[in-house]
């Protein structure tokens, strides 16, 4: 067998979900599986502990579909890559998650993963951190009263990404003025880890950049926001000199690029190019 | 006892829940069309349809997909007659030692079931998980365009 | 009267038509049965003890406490075995039989292999080879070539100095004094790197050995089930009959498949120890990555000349190959980088040592090329440079000093039909060669070509190399095609089933091929050196014309008229002086078959190619019966900023004599490319301290659909007359001169040389950069 013995239950209901993941030992949430299953064959080959109890989340219509109400877009958690990719309900931000979706593993696993999982997992390169920093995305917990909890996306992140309790939504509000741009780059030819993820959110107000967020993933810590760009940014006009300068306006604790030439070169390079993808008309 | 349901036929399984839905196919079903070359969600050789879409069986627990609509190469053929994905790769060449082929094909039809006149490029994208080494691609490519230009004269 | 293969159309004449695979429906339906599907009642799952250690002495080994493992059924160790040393090279060079199936004193490199568990399932045997204590004095380990042939180095192999397994050294007329002649000297380093096969059916094998008869049977993915036949039979000193090889259908080889590994020595004494019982070893994914077989990383020194006008004066240099812990297929893997050279360049005065060294890393061996990679990469790069140096179109330099149809070169190969020249003008002409090159580095885009040749066949197996097949034609028409040859997916059972039903005059739906089962079929050396087309072709063609003739002469008899006025065409028997038909195939052979002739139609061919092997003393040798050759131009654009370089367009020029199957052929060409782009730019097995570090695909990238630029194919056919209906070999030539071609169309692109695979952005950068530093520090010094 692949895996080592676990007990598998699939409620169809929130509330039984949550009350079993409270009760059980050793428990470990299933969404689309993409990293659980690979997780666990690799606790099993190294002969470290795997769970007694897997709670699979599929069978639970609350926790699937894109709304919008007010404003404010609401993905569900088991909303898979695939659909990111192609839903046209993402209103204004379609075009960026399918940038982001796009270059994200390949389509069976794009047809597998979900936004939870992706968020949840505690991988620190996972695809769509940086870019719901940027959008300043929510993301919604359910507790064990039921009752809702809101935790902005940036401080998730900081406290390593972690929570006790089930991921239901991520919301984001929608805003006909945002100019958002994603890039990333590969760490090498021969592996499928990304070096560079950066994704900016901008407001260009006057030909000026405003209200800016610069969230990066380095690849080797959970994705942060680069406040000294960001400040360089809402400072500097719409132009390609803010580009070709912007790489000397980094905060460098974020780009670690011990001394290896190529890498510094290559984020130095992402962020231009990013930005100059965003001035030249990537508008959600 | 949990119910698969596999190339529409029901198969009844006393499963204790850490079986992937490859090892059921292949081990305990004895399909083995479905096949493995890393067990590391790289290969795409264990792809088979959900609902339709392509996902890899090594990645996906047996019992966490009781119910749904399965697929695999099995359930291509009906009785002597090949689905036009299977004819197409046969007249283009597009098999060379067979290995990837059925989880091509089976990419291939998700892309097809949706989008009967896909273009290279969406073709391309379609197949991304599924590594071919014989390196059959392009031929893979003009098997997956026939057969769609086929599927739609047949719908049309 | 049921046909075989009644879905396909009526094929008659299917030679020269791209018919569909004789075994394809199995395969798109998924009904076909790898040796990896097969599951036998109460067979055994084996696993394979292997060395965590570089280099070791194995000083005790205690199976005690995993024999008492309940569900344990067999253990063995080199106690259990003869302690026969076999190789894959033995035939021209014993000494190179240094691997023992189970090792017994010594392991060389980490993976080597000492026991062997067979247990009810895999969790077991996983349990029972922790079980086992092995107690090893470790050795210090060297884990590069130079480091390697530096006296004072860890010796490897007893009786092996400087652990050199080999020196080729191959020396024609007068390098020296050629030097001199010569306008123009240069001197290159290349680096290529080690790749693994990567098929997707891992090594497995099914082994039992029967107590009733003392019979073994060895179910096996494999390219060479005889070549596996001998190994086993020599380490487990039964006599040849006593073994059975049966190849199954094969997920690709590659040349990963062409020998015996000790998985297949094992599942077979692990049977015999578990009572006969079948015993499946089958390789996980790092398994293979890390233990079976990988590519010779090599390292290529250079210098050569050339004068003026262009003319190739010399080419000299050495050649360090990593053969990693065991010689394998080495030593002709490097007598074939060299060779090559001698069949597409006109070239007299030639010096090339070439070195196989022992390393304590996993064993190299033959992979797709064999040896013609590294060397396509190396002197096409080389050749590229020279021309570079006197200003020369690297197109006219290859055309001044290629060799041409019906000529020997320096070292005794016959060339009779030689398209090369052809397939460069054609490939050049479909690129726009002449519009492109050296005209578009404003783009940064760039053109270059590399050219290759392709053997069919090489003895370096046994003295001879010969193929047979036997064709039965039962009395309801259906034609039985029995063939050594393996096919491991590149459709050889298809093209000798054309063959067959082409040289009979019948329709190709009326063959049924089996094939490659050691105590059925005839013998064969294997899937390898691109031979099967035209070696097993000819016998196929030789068995077919036999039945042939066997019914026209009943139907001669039975009509009273001369034999050699009949003939088979289009399922009839006709008189050829004037065209009418006789009698149908059909009628023919219930004629055959009736009360007054009671003659069974069976048709014998045998095919060794007239050919020598190669004398490694000299390097002289006309190692095949005919030689197939190529152009190949890559386009690329270079993006100057990230250092990514995008494959524009390949095209490929290829004399295979005749396209038996069109299609197929293109699939080989195209699938081999597919291979040279991978080697080229993503895929790189690392070593660390004798360890594999990325033995799965995540981290060693096989090209995907995604990434495949546009190939163009372009079949030249010479109508070689050795060749089965004038064909040649197809099946590894055109990955050859890939990697060249892309290096050479870089340069052309942006002005640098890259000259060690793979090509990464990083390397690019880093090229951009040098020449940057260099073109300002020439301009300052202008200045002054």
């Amino acid at each position: 067998m692949l895996l080592n013995p676990f007990k598998f239950h699939s409620p169809q209901k929130l509330e039984e979900a949550v009350s079993l993941y409270n009760s059980l030992p050793g428990v470990r949430i299933l969404a689309g599986g993409t990293f659980l299953i690979n997780n666990l064959k690799l606790l099993k080959k190294k002969g470290l502990k795997t769970p007694e109890n897997i709670i699979s989340l599929r069978r639970i219509d609350e926790l699937k579909g894109i709304s919008c109400h007010k404003k404010e877009l609401s993905i569900k958690a088991l909303t898979s890559v695939s659909e990111l990719y192609s839903s046209l309900s993402l209103l204004e931000y379609s075009q960026i998650f399918k940038a982001v979706s796009r270059n994200l593993a390949t389509t069976p696993i794009r047809n597998m993963a979900t936004i939870g999982g992706n968020l949840m997992c505690r991988y620190c390169w996972t695809e769509f951190p940086a870019l719901l920093i940027a959008l300043k995305a929510n993301l919604h917990f359910i507790a064990t009263d039921l009752k809702e909890e809101a935790v902005p996306v940036e401080e998730f992140f900081k406290n390593s990404a972690k929570s006790e309790k089930i991921l239901t939504r991520v919301t984001l509000t929608l805003d006909p003025q945002n100019c958002i741009c994603y890039q990333s780059v590969r760490k090498s030819s021969s592996v499928d880890i990304p070096l560079l993820a950066v994704c900016i959110k901008t407001k260009f107000s006057k030909k000026r950049f405003s209200e800016t967020i610069v969230a990066v993933n380095n690849g080797t810590s959970f994705a942060r926001r680069d406040s000294v760009l960001e400040n360089f940014l809402n400072q500097s006009e719409c132009s390609i000199k803010t580009a070709d300068e912007s790489s000397q306006h980094l905060d460098t604790s974020l780009y670690d690029a011990s001394r290896d030439d190529y890498k510094e070169h290559m984020f130095r390079v992402t962020i231009k190019n990013t930005l100059r993808e965003l001035m030249t008309g990537r508008h959600p | 006892m949990t119910t698969l349901i596999i190339n529409d036929k029901e198969y009844h399984l006393p499963l204790q829940g850490h079986e992937t839905l490859l090892e059921v196919l292949r081990d305990q079903l004895g399909l083995t069309g479905t096949k493995t070359a890393c067990q590391d969600a790289e290969c795409g050789s264990c792809t088979v349809l959900i609902n339709k879409k392509a996902v890899l069986s090594c990645l996906t627990l047996a019992c966490a997909v009781a119910g749904e609509e399965i697929t695999t190469i099995e359930g291509l053929a009906q009785g002597d007659q090949l689905h036009p994905l299977q004819q197409a790769f046969l007249d283009h060449g597009a098999v060379q030692c067979g290995f990837c082929t059925p989880g091509m094909i089976l990419a291939a039809k998700a892309l097809l079931d949706k989008n009967p006149k896909p273009t290279e490029e969406e073709i391309r994208q379609a197949l991304d998980g599924n590594l071919c080494r014989c390196g059959g691609y392009l031929k893979i490519f003009d098997a997956v365009k026939q057969a769609g230009e086929n599927l739609a004269k047949t719908k049309g | 009267m049921a046909m075989p293969n009644a879905h396909y159309q009526e094929f008659t004449q299917p030679v020269g038509k791209s018919v569909p695979r004789i075994d394809g429906r199995g395969l798109v339906t998924g009904q076909t049965k790898y040796t990896f599907d097969l599951a036998f009642p109460n067979m055994l799952v084996g696993k394979m003890l292997r060395s965590p250690h570089p280099h070791a002495r194995i000083l005790s080994i205690d199976t005690s406490k995993a024999e008492k493992l309940p569900g344990v059924k067999a253990i063995i160790t080199a106690q259990d075995t003869h302690q026969i040393r076999f190789g894959s090279n033995e035939y021209f060079f014993p000494h190179t039989s240094d691997q023992m199936a189970l090792e017994l004193d010594k392991v060389r490199y980490v993976g080597d292999e000492i026991g062997a568990v067979a247990a009810v399932d895999e969790q077991t045997a996983e349990m029972a080879l922790k079980l086992i204590d092995v107690k090893y004095e470790i050795l210090p380990a060297v884990f590069d070539v130079l480091e390697a042939i530096k006296p004072g180095a860890p010796q490897i192999h007893e009786n092996i100095r400087n652990n050199i397994a080999l020196i080729l050294p191959v020396n024609f007329g007068n390098v020296e004094k050629a030097l001199k002649e010569s306008d123009y000297v240069h001197e290159d380093q290349f680096f290529t790197h080690s790749a693994a096969h990567c098929c997707l059916e891992p090594h497995v094998c099914i082994g039992q050995w029967e107590d009733c008869s003392d019979k073994i049977t060895l179910w096996v993915s494999t390219q060479a089930p005889f070549k596996i036949r001998e190994a086993l039979a020599k380490c487990l000193k039964k006599e040849l009959n006593a073994v059975r090889v049966i190849k199954l259908p094969t997920g690709g080889g590659f040349g990963g498949k062409l020998e015996m590994l000790p998985m297949d020595f094992a599942a077979c004494l692990l049977s015999k120890k578990a009572g006969g019982l079948p015993v499946k070893i089958c390789y996980s994914r790092e398994e293979e990555f890390s233990f079976s077989r990988r590519k010779h990383a090599m390292h290529y020194k250079l210098k050569s000349g050339v004068k003026k006008d262009g003319t190739l004066m010399a080419i000299s240099g050495e050649i360090f190959a990593d053969g990693g812990a065991y010689c394998s297929y080495g030593p002709t893997v490097l007598a074939a980088a060299m060779m090559r050279i001698f069949m597409v360049y006109k070239i007299q005065h030639f010096r090339i040592t070439g070195y196989r060294v022992y390393t304590n890393t996993p064993i190299s061996g033959a992979i797709r090329g064999f040896g013609g990679v590294q060397s396509g990469f190396s002197i096409e790069s080389h050749m590229d440079l020279l021309a570079r140096g006197i200003g020369m179109d690297p197109v006219e330099f290859r055309l001044k000093n290629i060799t041409t149809a019906n000529m020997v070169t320096t070292n005794k190969m016959i060339l009779s039909t030689n398209g090369l020249r052809e397939c460069i003008e054609k490939a050049t002409q479909e690129s726009n060669w002449k519009g492109k090159w050296s005209k578009q580095k404003h783009l940064s885009r760039g053109i270059g070509i590399g050219i290759a040749a392709d053997v069919m066949g090489s003895k370096m197996y046994k003295a001879h190399e010969s193929a047979g097949s036997i064709i039965k034609i039962e009395d309801d028409g259906s034609v039985y095609l029995f063939t050594g040859a393996a096919d491991t997916g590149q459709g050889s059972n298809t093209v000798l089933s054309q063959i067959a039903a082409q040289e009979l005059g019948v329709s190709y739906n009326r063959i049924r091929c089996t094939s490659a089962d050691t105590e059925i079929t005839p013998f064969d050396t294997g899937s390898f050196a691109s031979r099967v087309t035209f070696i097993s072709g000819n016998a196929t063609l030789l068995a077919a014309r036999d039945a042939k003739n066997q019914i026209l002469n009943i139907v001669a008899e039975e009509y009273k008229m001369d034999p050699e006025n009949l003939s088979l065409e289009a399922e009839k028997v006709i008189n050829k002086k004037d065209n009418s038909v006789i009698i149908t195939f059909d009628k023919a052979l219930q004629l055959c078959y009736s009360f007054k002739y009671g003659r069974q139609i069976i048709g014998r061919g045998s095919y060794n190619p007239k050919t020598t092997p190669v004398d490694f003393r000299t390097g002289e040798g006309n190692v095949s019966g005919s030689y197939g050759f190529e152009a190949q131009i890559a386009e690329v654009e270079v993006n100057k900023e990230t250092g990514e370089v995008k494959l524009l367009k390949i095209w490929d020029a290829h004399d295979i004599g005749k396209a038996i199957n069109p299609q197929s052929v293109k699939g080989q060409i195209e699938g081999s490319i597919t291979m040279g782009i991978g080697f080229t730019f993503t895929e790189d097995l690392k070593l660390k301290d004798g360890r594999v570090v990325n033995p799965n695909f995540a981290n060693y990238r096989i090209p995907r659909s995604v990434e495949i630029p546009p190939i163009e194919s372009i079949l030249i056919e010479t109508n070689d007359p050795q060749g089965p209906f004038g064909a040649k070999g197809m099946g590894e030539a055109a990955l050859l001169p890939t990697s060249a071609a892309i290096a050479n169309a870089i340069d052309d692109a942006i002005g640098v040389r890259i000259k060690d695979l793979p090509i990464t952005p990083e390397k690019i950068l880093r090229a951009l950069r040098e020449k940057e530093k260099t073109e300002i520090k020439d301009k300052k010094e202008r200045e002054l």
